[in-house]
């Protein structure tokens, strides 16, 4: 239902943005180019491929084992996929790829593994080919599954998604759920206000934002998404357009609050998800992350805070009076340092300070009001 | 057969679309009379006022029109309020007991008594009126015993005189329920009542044009009744389905028993054929929860099946269904026997009848979470489990992709299985429908599926069985169920 509304928004987005494009490509990405053009991820390319039935079972059949031979291996290795989840991510993959109303259909068939129908010609957003070669991609290069299909399913959004920019995750959803249960439902009329994401990256805090203060009566709130790298920048502009936000949602380029100087001591919120992991983390990370997502997204300094203490302190200066801040940490002993610095070296800046846990349970988020 | 009712069903065909027409206007409580009982004779007489009809049905007790057989239709509490004022009459015309008046020929032949007098039916080729009208006045009665038609008059009684009491709308929420029960019940009876005067009707006719010598409305009324005759036919398949929530849409849960990778493999076959039975039927399949086996099959999965009817269906599957064959994972190549557990649960299509959560009842989890997650981790794995504390029961959802779908989808199946949880409660449904998985017991066998030394696939409440069980676990099922609803509304013979 959302990829029909998202296609038929996106008729527009792609004219401006379509350009002959290969899903097989190489990792490295130049960042360092002035314009970066965002990829069309797979689920909004048109359907101009094509192969028979049998074509695809045999592709899925090799999918399927190649995904089928990695068993628990990855788990023991750095805790990446298992099997299981890989051959659920070629479902998904099938999504992107078939027409929408033909996925079900076709997946069965898949699934049964009967014979029939296998001259029936199949319409597809990509060539076998690069199926092929994008699932070896997956498996043997742990290239992470949301840059293969171009796209992340984060809250109720499909944003777009590909290397040079952080794939949005999970446990970042429950921001939203804070704006929404703990900001606006308390103070609507902060739903008015300029909110800021810093370090927007996909910009998926920035759209969900800007949608839930829509959803506010008599609401003209408007969100300000910054970041520093030109791939973020991209693709949170193309995000933006996708959901038809321009005029809600602003993308700057610049480090944290440092394009922010007209709204200093105005804004509403701030949100961010800025880099967090502890410098001597980065090299164990799990393939999917070490490898592929940009180290200028994820390392936050020796203990992991250096930015987000930044934030604590720009968000002193930047908030208004009655203002709402979030803040996503890596865990427990971070929160608790966060709060710490925030009750000894700013007295009298914030109240209502509080650590939020995510789903698995970790003390994941700082949040609070400017005094 | 069972392709033609499942193509009426779906397209909301005659008997459906009429029910849900009757429901609403029975609901509209400023419609005014004479719209209430446009259909049946009694318009006729509206015109001339509402008390002429009440005068004339009283001193007409037999006749072309509606005889009241028993006056509780006048109750002393309806009674009193006619006399008061006419408004009052006419509430109590919309609540009241019609149900208790029994169409009749113009000389007092009624349904019962055409069925009483044992005519002949002959082939439908054959044109004789006694024939068209005995077949169809069987139906009729086949219908009524399958919308359990005593049942459905007592409950009617037990609505009106509870949309009677003054302070019925005090408590908003149950005079809702209350009314809409009670126009749903009155557009069933209605339904068959409008049949059964329709089979007068054309009787009187037929009878009238012999006695005129007028061939030509004779065969008009003997075309009439034949056309009847077949209609009966589809009503009888559609009564099948006229339990309170079989239109909705379902979950279907499939747990496999004791034994390891072979009842694992067993219950993912059993999973496949309720999604290509499901597809096939044009229903929307989706896989909302599945705990694979660790080297085939599936511990337990959960599918979502949307369309009409779904549930009507898909309940008569509930129950354990059992294998034997030589096991491919046995390299002794012994038989094997294996059991996979069947619920449904119906998804409610009203939200003021669902059960209310509350969050601070719900303890959610991210499920299979470890390490550090946030930014340490990529991972497509986003399952969501919602505890609700009070009962304890559960809801885990992993194959939406984000957590927040996930946490929705989790949330729906959790909603669905306290609302069956209050129907259980409430002995709305018939108890062995609202059996969750873990109340199944392994001993309730429905059905057993045969693949050596011999083929066949038996339901073990019908005896109905078939020697394909290939056909059969590719999704071809209707018989079964059809067979199963039939036989389960059929066999109560004193219930009618
Ligand atoms: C962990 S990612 C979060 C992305 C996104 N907000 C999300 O939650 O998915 C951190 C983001 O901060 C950006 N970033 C890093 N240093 C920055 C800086 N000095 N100023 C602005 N943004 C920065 C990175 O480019 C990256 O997009």
């Amino acid at each position: 239902m959302m990829k029909l509304r998202l296609s038929g928004l996106s008729c527009g987005v792609c004219a401006n943005f379509r350009r002959p494009i290969s899903l097989c490509y190489s990792n490295s990405i130049s960042s360092s180019s002035a314009e970066v053009k965002p990829k069309i991820p797979l689920y909004l390319r048109p359907l101009s491929f094509s192969a028979s039935l049998s074509e695809l079972t045999q592709w899925h059949k090799w999918a399927k084992n190649l995904a089928s031979s990695v068993g628990s291996s990855f788990v023991h290795l750095d805790n990446g996929p298992d099997s299981t989840l890989l051959r659920r991510e070629l479902n998904w993959l099938l999504q992107d790829l078939l027409e929408l109303q033909h996925h079900s259909a076709i997946l069965s068939h898949l699934e049964s593994g009967n014979s029939e129908n296998v001259d029936v010609s199949v319409a597809l957003r990509a060539p076998l080919e690069e199926l092929y070669c994008v699932w070896r991609q997956r498996i043997e290069e742990r290239r992470p599954f949301q840059y293969v299909v171009g796209c992340e399913h984060w809250r109720d959004l499909v944003l777009s998604v590909q290397e040079g920019v952080l794939i949005p995750r999970p446990e970042t959803e429950m921001i939203i759920d804070l704006v929404e249960n703990v900001a606006l439902n308390k103070f609507p009329e902060l739903a008015k206000g300029f909110w800021a994401d810093l370090g927007t990256g996909s910009g998926a805090i920035a759209i969900a934002t800007a949608r839930t203060l829509s959803t506010h009566a008599h609401a003209h709130g408007r969100v300000i998404a910054t970041d520093l790298s030109p791939v973020a920048i991209a693709v949170a502009a193309f995000n933006v357009q996708i959901y038809g936000l321009q005029d809600v949602v602003e993308v700057r380029k610049g480090s944290w609050f440092e394009p922010l100087k007209d709204v200093r001591g105005k804004l509403a919120g701030v949100l961010s998800n800025p880099p967090y992991v502890p410098s001597g983390d980065i090299s164990g990370l799990q393939a999917e992350v070490g490898q592929h997502e940009p180290k200028l997204a994820l390392d936050g300094g020796i203990s992991g805070t250096s930015d987000l203490l930044h934030l604590i302190d720009g968000a002193a200066s930047m908030l208004k009076p009655g203002g709402f801040f979030a803040l996503e940490t890596n865990g427990e002993k971070q929160s608790k340092f966060l709060v710490d610095y925030i009750e000894n070296d700013k007295p009298g800046s914030f109240c209502n300070i509080n650590i939020v846990s995510d789903f698995a349970g970790i003390q994941r988020f700082v949040m609070g009001f400017r005094q | 057969m069972s392709a033609f009712i499942f193509k009426r069903a779906g397209n909301g065909s005659s008997l459906i679309s009429q029910y849900s027409r009757t429901k609403t206007r029975a609901l509209c409580f400023s419609q005014p009379l004479h719209s209430f009982l446009d259909s049946n004779q009694n318009s006729k007489v509206l015109d001339s006022g509402y008390s002429s009809i009440l005068l004339k049905s009283l001193k007409k007790p037999r006749g072309s029109f509606w005889a009241l057989q028993n006056s509780s239709f006048l109750g002393s509490q309806n009674q009193h309020s006619f006399h008061l004022n006419l408004k009052g009459w006419i509430w109590a015309g919309q609540f009241g007991t019609q149900a208790a008046i029994e169409p009749c020929t113009s000389d007092g032949l009624t349904v019962d008594g055409i069925t009483g007098s044992k005519w002949t039916i002959l082939e439908e080729s054959e044109s004789d009126w006694r024939s068209h009208a005995a077949a169809t006045a069987q139906s009729i009665q086949v219908i009524k015993k399958r919308l359990q038609w005593k049942k459905l008059m007592v409950r009617l009684d037990m609505l009106s005189v509870e949309l009677n009491k003054p302070d019925l709308w005090n408590d908003p929420v149950h005079a809702g329920k209350i009314s809409r029960e009670h126009g749903s019940l009155m557009g069933k009876i209605k339904e068959v009542k409008t049949f059964e005067q329709e089979l007068l009707e054309h009787i009187d006719m037929i009878k009238l044009a012999r006695e005129e010598n007028d061939s030509e409305l004779e065969s008009e009324s003997m075309k009439a009744l034949l056309r009847m005759r077949r209609d009966s036919k589809d009503k009888e398949l559609e009564a099948l389905l006229a339990g309170e929530h079989d239109s909705c849409s379902c979950y279907i849960e499939v747990q496999a028993g004791a034994g390891g990778t072979e009842s694992m493999d067993w219950a993912a076959m059993v999973m496949q054929m309720y999604q290509t039975w499901a597809q096939r039927r044009g229903y929307g399949v989706t896989v909302v929860d599945e705990m694979p086996g660790e080297i085939a099959g599936i511990k337990r999965a959960t599918i979502k099946v949307d369309g009409e009817y779904a549930f009507g269906y898909a309940k008569a599957e509930v129950g354990v269904h059992r294998l034997v064959r030589i096991s491919p994972f046995d390299s002794g190549k012994r038989r094997h026997t294996s059991f996979a557990a069947v619920a449904v649960i119906p998804i409610l299509g009203d939200v003021s009848t669902h059960v209310q959560i509350n969050e601070s009842d719900l303890r959610i989890e991210r499920f299979r979470a470890g390490g550090a997650g946030g930014q340490h981790v990529n991972t497509t794995e986003s399952a969501v489990r919602i505890v609700h504390i009070p009962t304890g029961i559960t809801a885990t959802c992993q194959n939406e992709r984000s957590q927040h779908q996930n946490k929705a989808s989790a949330m729906a199946v959790l909603q669905s299985r306290l609302d069956q949880l209050e129907m259980a409660h409430q002995a709305q449904m018939n108890s062995q429908h609202t059996q969750s998985l873990t109340e199944i017991s392994w001993g309730n066998q429905i059905r057993t599926y045969v693949l050596h030394p011999y083929r066949m696939v038996k339901d073990l409440r019908t005896n109905y069985e078939v020697s394909d069980p290939d056909s059969v676990l590719e999704g071809d099922l209707d018989d079964f169920i059809l067979s199963y609803l039939s036989a389960s509304l059929d066999k109560d013979d004193d219930e009618q």
